[in-house]
């Protein structure tokens, strides 16, 4: 699409709609745009962002109705000259595109994302690590790669009409720990998951995975969490022990400065 | 942040009583589709006479039993899913709970009198 | 600066699957034909208990039916392909909620980026289940105006 001029609509504070014309530069993303309008043309524009290379997961905000990283968005991508930008939906507006995401992170403060251990001395004061081999990485390093940007929370049906829902982004870090063999809060975090807002209020829209700028894939991982809840109600399966501390150079390392072996990701690579 | 909960069971078990119900539902409902009328050869006018649909509920109440059973646990638990995600009731949601079962309690009777009353 | 209350939010922002997978749009099918089978229900109950109170009460349920004229059987059309649907879409939704299955294993995402949970074989049964539904569906509406004498 051969593009001269961009307009820029944004729905401001209010509920007005202010347009922006722009001279469309060659790969200019969503967030360049909004800096030149902001640089040049209105500095009262208030939105989020930071490293503009979709790792902070800070420019999420509502583009042509999907939920997006406005740097990740190439505006030649769109296929439109008028561009809408809107707030993340689901979400209380602060300022202009800046929205309250104190809701989304509590959510996932809710589901424990951390590592639980039983024994806090040994987890707080050892000088060994523990253990975690190649394929056990692989069944959660996936859902590791959440940069918490709550698209995939303002893309959800379930959370658009119930508030208290916790969410795809909480209760895929959820999995995420419970899938870590060195996690020992599997039961924890399923009386957290087994709630009238939880993980039962998922009906697998895949709009979150749909929208995830970084393939975490949340449906997949809260399928498999119900799944997980679903052997501890009905199998009676209880919890295994977490990881064993390891000594930290074991036998046949690769020695400080060498070329360590790539990382195996045939057991739970793609295929 | 996430309520606290006041329900009648686990969600786990209400969700797993509506998987079953719904493959119970898929298997019966075609059964009693079918038997209405298009592997009898009957013509869907027929079966709605008196005589016709008595005649079905005497001898397949069985079946009808399961379909109602199954129809009506589905149907109102689904109706309570929308009712909490919808009206998210915080310090109420016992009462949601309790008027599902209500719901169901009232349809199974009315239904149960129905396979009963026919004879 | 003040909050406002949350943007874009409710029931009918929960319907609307424009410019989402097609599977958000088989969660708004799934909810809206479960609606309607809910309202079916009932009133098929209530229907089914005049065969109790005797054929008078019977003839003159069937009467107030049949007055809705060509309604009726556009009603039960639309029932007909509410159950189809839902039941059909039920299944996959019990293999993908309870077994986990269609939504593939975890994988190491490698860019361009394509959530496995939205691949091939949940394409396949999203469509296949369509396809089905749209036969059947078709049939039904056949099937009912045979009954009319229209056909």
């Amino acid at each position: 699409m051969a593009l001269d001029k961009l307009v820029l609509e944004v729905l401001r504070s209010g509920g007005k709609k202010a347009r922006y014309e722009l001279k469309f530069r060659k790969g200019m993303t969503v967030l360049d745009a909004l800096v030149e309008v902001r640089e040049r043309q209105d500095p009262s524009l208030a939105y989020r962002h930071s490293c503009r290379m979709g790792i902070c997961g800070s420019c999420g905000m509502n583009i042509q109705g999907i939920p997006r990283l406005a740097c990740q968005t190439q505006v030649s991508s769109l296929g439109k000259d008028v561009v809408k930008v809107e707030p993340l939906h689901g979400m209380s507006v602060i300022k202009d595109l800046v929205v309250d995401i104190d809701p989304f992170l509590s959510m996932h403060t809710f589901v424990k994302p951390y590592l639980i251990r039983e024994d806090l001395a040994e987890r707080d004061g050892s000088d060994r690590e523990y253990r975690v081999l190649s394929d056990e990485v692989a069944r959660f390093l996936q859902f590791d790669y959440c940069i918490m940007c709550a698209l995939c929370y303002s893309a959800c049906p379930t959370v658009a009409l119930d508030p208290d829902y916790l969410g795809p982004q909480a209760m895929a870090q959820a999995y995420r720990y419970m899938a870590d063999p060195r996690d020992e809060g599997w039961d924890a975090r399923i009386n957290l998951l087994d709630r009238a807002h939880g993980v039962w209020r998922c009906h697998v829209a895949g709009s979150c995975s749909f929208v995830c700028p970084k393939d975490v894939d949340p449906a997949k991982a809260i399928q498999m969490a119900r799944v997980e809840v679903l052997k501890k109600r009905v199998l009676r399966r209880t919890a295994k022990a977490g990881s064993p501390l390891v000594n930290p150079a074991p036998a046949g390392a690769a020695k400080q400065g060498t070329r360590a072996p790539p990382f195996d990701f045939k057991e739970g690579g793609r295929g | 942040m996430a309520s606290k909960e006041f329900s009648l069971m686990r969600e786990s078990w209400s969700m797993l009583l509506t998987y079953i119900t719904a493959l119970i539902l898929v298997f019966v409902l075609t059964i009693h589709l079918l038997l209405e009328s298009p592997l009898t050869g009957v013509p869907l006018e027929a079966t709605l006479t008196f005589g016709y649909a008595t005649g079905n509920l005497m001898y397949y109440k069985v079946v009808f039993g399961l379909l109602l059973f199954a129809a009506v646990i589905h149907g109102i638990n689904g109706l309570r899913v929308i009712a909490i995600e919808w009206l998210h009731p915080r310090k109420k949601a016992w009462l949601v709970n309790l008027l599902a079962v209500v719901l169901i309690g009232f349809f199974l009777a009315l239904g149960s009198y129905t396979l009963i009353a026919v004879t | 600066m003040a909050k406002t209350s949350r943007f874009k939010s409710g029931l009918i922002s929960s319907l609307i699957p424009f410019g989402f997978n097609v599977e958000r749009w088989g969660y708004v099918i799934h909810r809206v034909t479960g609606v309607i089978l809910i309202g079916y229900l009932a009133a098929h109950l209530f229907e089914t208990f005049q065969l109790s109170m005797g054929p008078g009460a019977w003839a003159n349920t069937m009467s107030a039916l049949h007055s809705l004229g060509p309604l009726e059987m556009v009603g039960l059309w639309l029932v007909a392909g509410s159950a189809l649907y839902h039941g059909a879409n039920g299944i996959r939704l019990v293999l993908n909620e309870v077994f986990g299955i269609l939504m593939g294993k975890p994988i190491m995402p490698v860019y361009p980026y394509s959530p496995t949970s939205l691949g091939r074989n949940q394409k396949l049964a999203v469509w296949t289940i369509t396809a089905v539904v749209l036969v059947l569906w078709l049939w039904a509406g056949l099937y009912l105006l045979a009954g009319l004498g229209v056909i």
